[in-house]
C-alpha cells in the first residue's frame, strides 16, 4: 500500500476536525462539566463548593425525588409500552395501499407536528371543570400523572406509527407471498415474518422511546408544572424546578446525571443485547 | 466571559445536553447581556405585559426627551428574566439596571457584591416614608407598589342585597348569605400555573392572626412551619373552606378573575393587578375591601408588593444610571409612568398623582392605613421557597384533615431551602 493511498486530504480534516471542535467545545465539555456540579453546591452566583457526593445521598432522604424515580418509572412503562403497542398496531393497519389511506395516516401524524406546549394548552381546556370531566383531573393528585400522559400519547403514538410504517414497507413482500402459500395464517405472518423483520426498527423506537420518556417535560410543567404537590413530578420537572426555582445547580445536576444514567443504561443494554443476538 | 458565567452557561447547555427537552435553559448562551451603546444605560425589563411595556417605554421617553442621559430598554420574557438574573449579574458586561422587588434575593445578591450601592439617589428622596428606605436599603429605587383584597362587584353585592364586611364574623356571615343565594362566595384561582395565589391566603391569615413581624420571621427562617402558632392561622381558613369554590385548585388566576366578573363568585382575594385584565366596561363596577380583622389586638398589616430598580456594580455608566433613577423616583417620572400604564398601580413618592378612579384612590388610603406593609409570600421569603408554600397550601386545600402531616412536610422542604 502506498503511502498517498492513505494520505487524507487537508480539506476533508478540516471538515472532520472543526465540527468535532465546537461539538466537543459546547456540548461534550459542558456535558462533563456537569458530571462536576453534581458533586458541588452552586446557586449559580457564588463559586460552586465541593460536597463530594453529598447530592445524591440526599437523595436517598428526599420524598420529591422518590415520587419522581416512580412516576418517570410508570412513565417510562405506560407511556413507552403504550406508544410502542399502538404505533405498532397503526402502522400494521394502515400499512397496505387502500383509497384514503394516506388521510388516516396523516391525521394520526398531525399531532406530532404540533409543538407540545400548544397541544397541551388544546387538552388543559378539554380538561377545564364543567368540560368532560365535572371537576379537572390535572387537580387531582390521583389522576394527574395519567391525565398529562395521555396527550403525551397522542402524540408519540403518530410518531412510532411513521418510524413502524417505515420499517414494514422494507419487508420483502415475496416471504409474505411464500408463507401465503405455504398457508400460514395472519399471526403467523406476523410473528415469524414480520416481527422479527423488524428487529432493527425495534432498537430504533427504543431508544427513541426511552429517551423521550425521559425527556419528556414539556407537556407535564405546561399542563400541571409537577403538581398538585409533586404528584406528577417527572425526574425531568423535578430537574429544572430545582435548577431554575430553588437555584440549586449542584443537586439539579445530580439529578441530570440520574436521568443520563438511566437513559444511557436502558439503551447500551438493550444494544448490547441485540447485537449479541446478531 | 469570566469563569462562574462561563460554569453557568455550561452547566446549562449540559442539562440541555442529558435532558434536552428542557433546552429552554440551553438558550442562555443566546439570550445573555445585550449589547450596549456608549453612554446609553440599558435597562433589563421583565415588564412584557403590553400595558406594562407601555408604562416603561413611556418612563425611558419622558428621560430621554430631557435631553440629558440617555436610557435604553430591553424587554425579557419575565420567566426568562427570573431564570437568567443570576448570570446577567455574573457576566463580565451586565445591563446597567434591572426592574425586580426588594426581598430576600436581592440581599443575597448584595452580599455578594454585585449590586451597586446607590445611597446617594435616595439623597434626592427626603420625602419618602421610611418603611420604603427601610425596604430599599442601599440598593434599590421603588418605583411604584399595588395592594391587595377582596375584590367584588358593586352590581352583584347590590343585587344580592350584601355589604362589605370588616370583623371575621361578617365576613363568614356574608359568606353564609351569598352560598344560601347560590353563589359561590369565595373565587379561588390556585390551579393551573398560578399555585401562588394561595399564598395570599396564607400571608393575609398570618399577618391578621400573629402579626407582620412574626411572618417575616417565618418566611425568613427563624420561625417554623410547624409551629402551633401557624397551625392556629388554619383554624379561621378552614371555616371558609366550605364557602370556597371547589374548583379553586384546578383553575388558574384568569379563570378565577372572569367567575368573579361573571358573578359565578362572589369576591376574589387578589391583587389590584387583576383589573389591568378586566374589560372596560367592567372596572367602574370593581371594588374591593380589605381582608376582615380577626384579631383587633393585632397591628394592621397589608400586603403592598414594591416594584423598582436595582444596578448592577459593574456597569460602566454610573452616572447615567443614578440620573435615570433619580428621574424614576421623582413624582413627574412616576406621573410619566402611570399614565402609560393601565392605571392601577400607585406610585411611591408620596407627592405624586396616581390615576385619580376612585378605586386606585381608596387603593392608596387603603395602604396608608396599614401599620405594616408586607411584600407577598415569594417576595418576603424567596422565589426558592415559594414552590414548598404551593405544594402545602393545595395540599391544604384539597386534604384539609392532613394538616399536621403537611405542616410537618412543608418545614422540612423549607429547611432544605435554607440549608443549602
Amino acid at each position: 500500500m502506498t503511502r498517498s493511498s492513505t494520505r487524507v486530504p487537508p480539506i476533508l480534516l478540516l471538515f472532520v476536525l472543526v465540527p468535532l471542535a465546537v461539538e466537543g467545545f459546547w456540548v461534550f465539555w459542558p456535558a462533563l462539566q456537569g458530571f462536576w456540579l453534581a458533586l458541588t453546591n452552586w446557586d449559580g452566583v457564588s463559586p460552586p463548593r465541593f460536597v463530594g457526593l453529598d447530592n445524591y445521598a440526599r437523595m436517598i432522604d428526599d420524598p420529591v425525588f422518590h415520587t419522581a424515580v416512580t412516576n418517570t418509572a410508570i412513565w417510562l412503562v405506560l407511556f413507552g409500552g403504550l406508544s410502542a403497542v399502538s404505533g405498532l398496531g397503526m402502522a400494521v393497519l394502515l400499512q397496505k395501499e387502500r383509497r384514503g389511506v394516506g388521510v388516516y395516516r396523516a391525521a394520526l401524524f398531525v399531532p406530532v407536528v404540533f409543538s407540545l406546549v400548544a397541544t397541551s394548552l388544546i387538552w388543559q381546556v378539554l380538561y377545564q371543570p364543567g368540560g368532560i370531566f365535572d371537576s379537572s383531573p390535572l387537580a387531582d393528585p390521583d389522576t394527574a400523572l395519567y391525565a398529562v400522559l395521555v396527550p403525551a400519547l397522542w402524540r408519540q403514538v403518530g410518531y412510532v406509527m411513521v418510524l413502524y410504517l417505515a420499517g414494514l414497507k422494507g419487508i420483502d413482500p415475496g416471504l409474505y407471498e411464500a408463507a401465503t402459500l405455504d398457508g400460514a395464517t395472519g399471526w403467523q405472518k406476523f410473528r415469524h415474518i414480520t416481527w422479527p423483520q423488524l428487529g432493527s426498527v425495534n432498537s430504533v423506537v427504543l431508544s427513541v422511546i426511552v429517551i423521550d420518556s425521559l425527556r419528556s417535560f414539556d407537556v407535564v410543567w405546561s399542563m400541571t408544572r409537577g403538581g398538585p404537590y409533586h404528584s406528577s413530578e417527572l425526574l425531568s420537572t423535578y430537574m429544572y424546578s430545582t435548577a431554575f426555582q430553588s437555584l440549586k445547580l449542584g443537586y439539579a445536576s445530580a439529578l441530570a446525571v440520574v436521568i443520563f444514567v438511566l437513559a444511557f443504561g436502558v439503551i447500551v443494554t438493550y444494544l448490547v443485547r441485540a447485537f449479541r443476538e446478531n | 466571559m469570566d469563569r462562574r458565567h462561563f460554569l453557568r452557561v455550561t452547566a446549562a447547555a449540559g442539562a440541555g445536553l442529558l435532558v434536552s427537552g428542557t433546552a429552554s435553559c440551553a438558550t442562555s448562551a443566546s439570550s445573555g447581556p445585550v449589547t450596549q451603546a456608549a453612554g446609553t444605560a440599558t435597562i433589563q425589563s421583565n415588564l412584557s405585559a403590553p400595558a406594562a411595556k407601555a408604562a416603561i417605554d413611556a418612563l425611558v421617553k419622558a428621560f430621554n426627551d430631557r435631553k440629558g442621559a440617555q436610557a435604553a430598554v430591553n424587554t425579557v420574557a419575565s420567566e426568562t428574566f427570573r431564570t437568567q438574573l443570576p448570570s446577567y449579574l455574573t457576566s463580565a458586561t451586565p445591563p446597567d439596571l434591572f426592574t425586580w422587588y426588594p426581598g430576600a434575593l436581592l440581599k443575597g445578591y448584595e452580599e455578594k457584591g454585585l449590586l451597586l450601592d446607590i445611597s446617594d439617589v435616595w439623597q434626592t428622596m427626603g420625602d419618602y416614608p421610611q418603611s420604603f428606605k427601610t425596604l430599599s436599603g442601599k440598593v434599590f429605587v421603588p418605583t411604584t407598589y399595588y395592594w391587595w383584597g377582596f375584590f367584588y362587584r358593586k352590581s352583584n353585592f347590590a343585587k344580592w342585597g350584601v355589604t362589605p364586611p370588616k370583623t371575621w364574623t361578617e365576613f363568614v356571615d356574608l359568606c353564609r348569605v351569598l352560598q344560601g343565594k347560590g353563589v359561590i362566595p369565595l373565587g379561588m384561582g390556585a390551579g393551573s400555573d398560578s399555585p401562588w395565589t394561595a399564598s395570599s391566603w396564607f400571608d393575609y391569615f398570618n399577618i391578621r392572626v400573629n402579626g407582620a413581624p412574626f411572618h417575616r420571621e417565618l418566611l425568613a427562617g427563624k420561625q417554623k412551619f410547624d409551629d402551633p402558632r401557624v397551625k392556629a392561622i388554619f383554624t379561621p381558613w378552614r371555616e371558609v373552606l366550605p364557602f370556597t369554590d371547589p374548583n379553586g385548585t384546578a383553575i388558574g388566576f384568569q379563570e378565577a378573575t372572569t367567575a368573579m366578573l361573571q358573578g359565578r363568585t362572589g369576591m376574589l382575594l387578589t391583587g389590584a393587578f387583576f383589573a389591568d385584565a378586566a374589560p372596560k366596561d367592567a372596572i367602574d363596577d370593581i371594588d374591593f375591601f380589605r381582608f376582615p380583622i380577626i384579631d383587633p389586638k393585632v397591628p394592621l398589616a397589608e400586603e403592598g408588593p414594591t416594584d423598582g430598580f436595582f444596578a448592577s456594580a459593574k456597569s460602566p455608566h454610573v452616572k447615567e444610571l443614578k440620573e435615570f433613577l433619580t428621574y424614576a423616583a421623582t413624582a413627574e417620572g412616576q406621573e410619566a409612568y402611570i399614565k402609560a400604564s393601565s392605571g392601577t398601580v400607585l406610585p411611591t413618592h408620596p407627592n405624586a398623582e396616581d390615576s385619580g378612579t376612585p378605586l386606585v384612590t381608596k387603593g392608596r388610603q387603603h395602604l396608608k392605613e396599614a401599620a405594616e406593609i408586607t411584600q407577598f409570600f415569594n417576595r418576603d421569603s424567596s422565589d426558592a421557597l415559594q414552590p414548598t408554600a404551593d405544594a402545602a397550601l393545595i395540599k391544604f386545600l384539597q386534604q384539609p384533615d392532613q394538616l399536621d402531616t403537611i405542616l410537618a412536610d412543608w418545614q422540612k422542604a423549607a429547611q432544605q431551602v435554607w440549608s443549602s
